[in-house]
Order: structure tokens, then sequence, then C-alpha cells
């Protein structure tokens, strides 16, 4: 699996991105095609407005209670004859799964889509010990073959045309000459993988939910590769971040009527399978074992920091399609595994502010992405909290702390600020051109090279406020 | 509080040690202590007599079952499932054996007729189809072996439906003994024969419905270990966004609609 090449600074990344022609119409009719479908879906469903205001109260409620919530969930799963698993770090979340695979002699391994794998990086790790992962989730599938990552939390292909999944699956499979057809291309990749799916030795999902009350961990797939990897394998394994646990089966169906319509405007995906433990008496199919893993990485320290609300994200891809940052660069240009607004802010859960220096800046602030959540997470304030982070803490280039820096200080000052408007308006005399500045020197044309800055105005405001303040008290002035 | 030694045992599960779970918790909670002035949220109201709730539901439903149903019929048909109608039990087979007929269907695999309701086998055998019928009760390793292999070849899949929600046309199908997960997802035609006393109106519905199901302890009498909510035929669009049906689970659903009830 490759990285994502982190030398390469983000605004060369974007450029890249954007440069690509084919990319950019890809991700213009994918992300508008998401979000006309969730719009209409929303349109004809009143009380889908307050059900958004339901789960984002069930998802503060159930924070607000969190150890409670999993403790129960611990006790229901254990009741039912599954194995939880803790794992603080993504280090030990990879033990865990490599553990299990070991000791239930597992060669082949069938994953469901699941971003908590992506996020841990397991893949990788599975194949340095022996054991072949085989993502089953038909996009996944497709960037797997490719030696890829995904570019969108929900459509992971997004990015790839037709032909060149052709190619990818004649020459990766052995089937040359295969038509670019999405049916044909779609039946290949059933029959490859049918036949994985019933010699495989272990299932490894995600999950979308955790009912706490009564131990089931739920997954929300259009494929059915979900169901596929918890009723064939002998084994099936969850690997789930702790903030997924919901308390009831009431507070589940408040998610499941909201969650379909923010992804994919359907009123409910294809299949919602609710798993609970192993395969129990006279069950003819089913795992023998089941171990859900409990996942840390990062999430626990945010419950009193910055990024709290972050925690309610239901992982939907909303937020990316409505996202003017995203719609233009996609996924890849984010160069971690999650991407689009939300993506920014789970980067820094799981990587450090560091970690989004730039990318805390890849956003124009306009609230679309609030608009758009399911659970109105205001991804702006904190995107807004992270940016001031990455200044205090010294993680901001110097060139922009020291910009800033001043810039502060001048507006601190009326005096000096206005001085400073008089020097800005010589100085930029040989720039302007129409109230825009289209080109600027050295250090500051990386502003200017991919937009313009407003000039200041011949006379400003203020200028022409002080000049009326003026004219009105020596009576000259006529008030209509 | 100490670890408890691990098991070593190869073939027993791994067991996690109670330090992790420990330790794992109080991290929880040292984080929790550490919040200030938050608005105080309530997670959802849960009904008191779930099971009593959704009864009179059902029943009030029973009476009106037309409206619920035609409302199940266009949901259904609107995600791309097949819908049909037989007037009673006695009208399934003939209904089951068109749609095979349709698509050059011969082998069939169905859920016991415990967990069915009615024995539909001989009747679908007398109209040419090859029937598999799985076992109830608890058969072991053998039948598990034999059902696996005949529903991977199997061209169509025979279940019935625990509930079928007609807001959003989806079917809702419980696993158990005899009712094996595998027949409504390997076979490329799953066909889920039942009546109005399966109907309900809402996802808010199901919600009181899966709550009756777990209430007072979780009932071992033959439920198994999943609840599967299906909504239309197997379905992806990751290629270039183009729908595709059928990708890994079946690419034909069909809901056979049996008016005069036929479970108990």
């Amino acid at each position: 699996m490759s990285e994502p090449d982190l030398a390469v600074p983000l605004r060369r990344r974007a450029e890249q991105a954007l440069g690509d022609r084919f990319l950019r119409r890809a991700l213009d009719t994918a992300t508008t095609k998401f979000l006309e479908l969730r719009r209409e879906s929303f349109g004809d469903f009143p009380e889908g407005e307050t059900l958004r205001d339901r789960a984002r109260e069930i998802k503060e409620a159930t924070l607000q209670a969190l150890d409670r919530h999993l403790e129960r969930l611990v006790e229901a799963i254990e009741r039912r004859g599954g194995h939880v698993h803790y794992a603080t770090t993504d280090e030990e979340a990879r033990r865990i799964v490599l553990d299990i695979a070991k000791r239930a002699g597992a060669k082949t391994v069938v994953k469901s889509k699941s971003m908590a794998t992506e996020e841990i990086h397991l893949n990788a790790a599975l194949e340095a010990a022996g054991v072949t992962p085989i993502e089953t989730d038909l996009g996944e599938y497709i960037i797997q073959l490719a030696h890829e990552r995904p570019s969108h939390i929900i459509a992971p292909a997004i990015h790839k045309t037709r032909g060149q999944v052709a190619e990818l699956f004649s020459k990766a499979l052995g089937r040359p000459g295969l038509p670019d057809d999405p049916e044909v291309l779609t039946r290949v990749a059933r029959e490859e993988l049918r036949e994985k799916f019933l010699r495989a030795d272990m299932g490894i999902t995600g999950a979308n939910f955790a009912v706490a009350d009564t131990g089931t961990i739920v997954l929300v797939t259009n494929e059915g590769n979900g169901r596929m990897a918890t009723s064939l394998p002998r084994v099936h394994v969850a690997v789930m971040g702790l903030e997924k646990v919901v308390p009831t089966m009431s507070d589940l169906v408040v998610f499941l009527a909201i969650l379909a319509r923010s992804a994919t405007g359907q009123r409910l995906s294809v299949y919602t399978t609710l798993v609970q433990g192993p395969r129990r008496p006279g069950e003819l199919d089913g795992p023998d074992e089941f171990h859900l893993v409990l996942m840390d990485n990062g999430r626990t320290r945010q419950i009193a920091g910055t990024l709290r609300e972050a925690l309610y994200c239901l992982r939907c891809g909303a937020c990316l399609n409505v996202c003017p940052v995203y719609r233009q660069i996609g996924g890849h240009a984010y160069g971690y595994t999650y991407p689009g607004p939300i993506g920014i802010l789970l980067t820094s859960m799981l990587n450090g502010p560091g970690a989004v220096k730039d990318l805390a800046h890849a956003s124009s602030l306009c609230g679309a992405c609030v608009d758009a959540c399911p659970v109105r997470i205001d991804i702006p304030r904190m995107l807004i909290e992270l940016r001031k982070e990455v200044a205090e803490r010294r993680i901001a280039p110097w060139t922009e702390r020291t910009v800033f820096g001043a810039f502060a200080r001048v507006l601190e000052r009326p005096a000096l600020y206005r001085r400073a408007v008089r020097a800005a308006r010589a100085l930029q005399r040989p720039f302007a051109r129409q109230g825009r500045i289209a080109r600027l020197p050295a250090l500051f044309s990386h502003w200017t090279k991919t937009r313009d800055l407003p000039a200041v105005a011949e006379r400003t405001f203020r200028e022409r406020w002080a000049e009326l303040a003026r004219e009105d008290a020596s009576g000259s002035g006529t008030r209509p | 509080m100490t670890a408890r030694a691990e098991s070593s045992s190869n073939d027993r599960p791994p067991r996690p040690s109670i330090a992790a779970r420990t330790e794992f918790f109080e991290r929880i909670r040292t984080e929790m202590g550490k919040t200030r002035g938050l608005f105080s949220a309530r997670p959802a109201a849960r009904p008191p007599r779930p099971a009593e709730a959704i009864e009179t539901v059902q029943r009030q439903i029973a009476e009106r079952w037309r409206e619920t149903a035609q409302r199940f019929q266009r949901e259904f048909e609107r995600v791309g499932g097949v819908f049909h109608r037989a007037a009673t039990i006695k009208d399934v087979p003939d209904v089951i054996g068109g749609i095979a007929r349709e698509r050059k269907a011969s082998r069939v695999v169905t859920w016991n007729p415990a967990a069915l309701g009615p024995d539909l086998g001989p009747d679908l055998v007398a109209r040419g189809l090859c029937v598999d019928v799985v076992a109830g009760g608890n058969p072991g390793d053998v039948e598990r072996a034999r059902v696996r292999g005949v529903s991977a070849v199997a061209d169509l899949g025979l279940t019935g439906v625990d509930v079928a929600i007609a807001e959003t046309g989806t079917l809702v199908l419980r696993s158990g003994a005899g009712r094996p997960r595998s027949t409504s997802l390997l076979p490329p035609t799953h066909v889920a024969v039942f009546d109005p006393t399966a109907l309900i109106e809402s996802i808010a519905q199901l919600g009181l419905l899966l709550e009756a199901w777990h209430v007072p302890a979780p009932a071992d009498g033959g439920w198994g270990g999943m609840i599967t909510l299906i909504t239309g035929p197997s379905r992806t669009a990751d290629i270039e966004l183009t729908l595709t049906r059928g990708v890994h689970g079946p690419k034909e659903v069909h809901a056979v609609f049996v008016e005069a009830p036929f479970r108990g």
C-alpha cells in the first residue's frame, strides 16, 4: 500500500490535483450527484431536521456517559460469547488483529470497507505477517489492486475512469481484453470475490454503530460484502473507534433514519446488518468467534479537547461533497486517511496538530459542511481553533507567523493602522490594476499565484467618513 | 487489580488482559473528569413496554393492511424490488415457479418449514424445481457444510420475513435455527414470503420492535446472532457512479405478499 507522499507540500499536491482534468470532472460529477441526492432525500422528509437535532443530542449524551455505555457494551458482547479487546494506539490495534489472525490460523482475510482499518494501515501489517487481506467493497477492491488509497470516504474509487478499471482488472486478474462496461466489470469482481468469501478464514469489518444495551455491532453497506464477511468466515473481527457506541436500539433507529440519506440520498442503505456475537446454537452459518477491537488512537484525548465535537462524526461523507476545497482537489491531495473538512479535524486527532499546519487552512470556512452534516458538527469553529493552536504552538511556518503577527499589531493601533494604509497605498502602486493586485514579488508571490489581493482603496472608508464628518461640522453638507 | 494469566492454548481465542481494560477505562474517566460546563443532553426516550406497544401497532395495521401493503409495494419497487401478490399461501408455489421459470432457475434453497411457516418444498418439486430444505433444530457440522455448499450454487433462495417496513420497502430477517443468513445472500435471486402480520409502517416502529426483541434478556429460543435489514437488491455505484445491481448479494429481490395470514 503506497503511503501519502507528505514530503510534497500541500500546495503542490493541490496543484497536481487541479491540473488533472479527468479528476476534476470526476469530482465535480460525483460530489454534485451526491449532494443533489442528499438534498432530494431530505426534501421529502420533513421530520429529518428534528431527527438531526436528536441525533446530535444523542451523540453528546453518549459522550457525557461514555465510560458507562462502553462498559455496558462490553458486558453485553461478552454475555453473548464475544470477545472485546482494547487498543490505545494504532500499533496496539494492529497487534491485536494480527494476534487473533495467528491464533485462528488465518491465511486469507476478507475485509468489508472500514475507515478504522484504513486509519491504522492494517493491510500492510497483515501482509507483512503473511496474511492476505482482500478488500471486498468494489471501490476498495479497485484501489487495492491499483495500490492506491481511497479518495472519498464512501466512494473510494471515484477518481478512476471505467477505462482505467477495465485495464486494471484485465492486467491484475489475468483476464485480458475486458470491456469498459461497469456491468461487466462488476460481474467480474463478483466472481473473483465470491470465491474469496467462501474460502477466507477470517472477516474484518469496521462498525457504523455499536448498541451498548444489546451488544450489537451495526454495519451499513450497499453491496452485501459486510454480510458476507460476517456470515461466511470462521472468525469475525470488528475494528471500531470507541466513539461509535450508542446507548440503545431506540437511539440507533434515529441514526439509521438520517445516515443513508446524508451519504447517498437513500432512505436506508441496501443492507443494515445487526451483528450480535458469534453463531448461536442451531444456526447454520455465522462465525465461531466474534471479536470487537475497541480503538482509542487519539480519540479519548479529545473528550475534553478542542475536537470533542468531531467525535460525533458518522463518516457519511456529506461534508466532502459540499466543500468547495474538496470539490476542487479531491481526497488524495489531503495526504491522510480522512479527507475533506472533517478529515482535517480527524487527521489532527490522530496525528496531532502538527500534521495539519497547512491543512487547517484548506478551508474557506464557508460553513457548507455544518449545514450538510447530519449531526451538525461545527467544523469551521474547530478549524479556527486548530489554526490558533498551530500558531500558538509555533508549528506554523515563520513567514505566516511573522506576517500575521505584524498584521495583528497594526490592527490593534489606530494611528499605526492609518500610517500603514498610506504606506501600503504608496507601495502597491507598481502592482495594483483596477483595484486588484494580481502579482506580488518574492515572499508574497505565494498568495498572488493562485488569487488576487484587493488593493488598498484610493480613499478608504475611514478617510471618507472623516471627510464627511468634517463637511457636516462646517455646515456645508446638505442632508436629504 | 492484577492481570489474569493469559491462556496460552492455541485453539482458544485470545483473551484481553484485565489490566488493559482497566487502563483503557481509566483514561476515558480521567478525560471525562476534565470536561466542564457541558449542556446536559439526553439520549432517545425508550418505550416503557415496547412489546405491548409494537403489538398494538401491528394489530392496528392488521385492520388496514391494504394501505400499508400498498405503501410497502411502492417503496419496495422504488428501491428495485419485484413485488408479487398472492391471495393465499396455496398460490405461492405458482408465483415462485413463475419467477424460477423466467430466470431459468432450477436449484432452490429454502429455510426450514418451521421457520418459513408453510412447507412449500413438495409443491415446488412438483413444479420441476430441485429443492434443498435446510435442517431445523441443532443439526451440527455436517449439515452446516452441506447448507453452505448448496447455498453457494443455488439459483434461488427462499426465506420468510419477520417484519416488512412500508416507509422504506425494507425486509427484516432474523437468523436462527432453520433460517441461515446465506439463503438471502448467496443465490442471485432472493424470494421472501410474508403476510399482513409482518407489516409495520416506519423505522421508528422498527425501534420499538428491536427494543422488544431484546427485552427482558435476549431469549435464546432458537434466535441467531444476526438481524438483517434488506432494502432492495445488492448494488454499487463505485465505477463512475454507474448504478449496478448484484455485486455481492442478490441481483434480484422478490417479495411475495400473501393476503391471507399464514403465520401463527
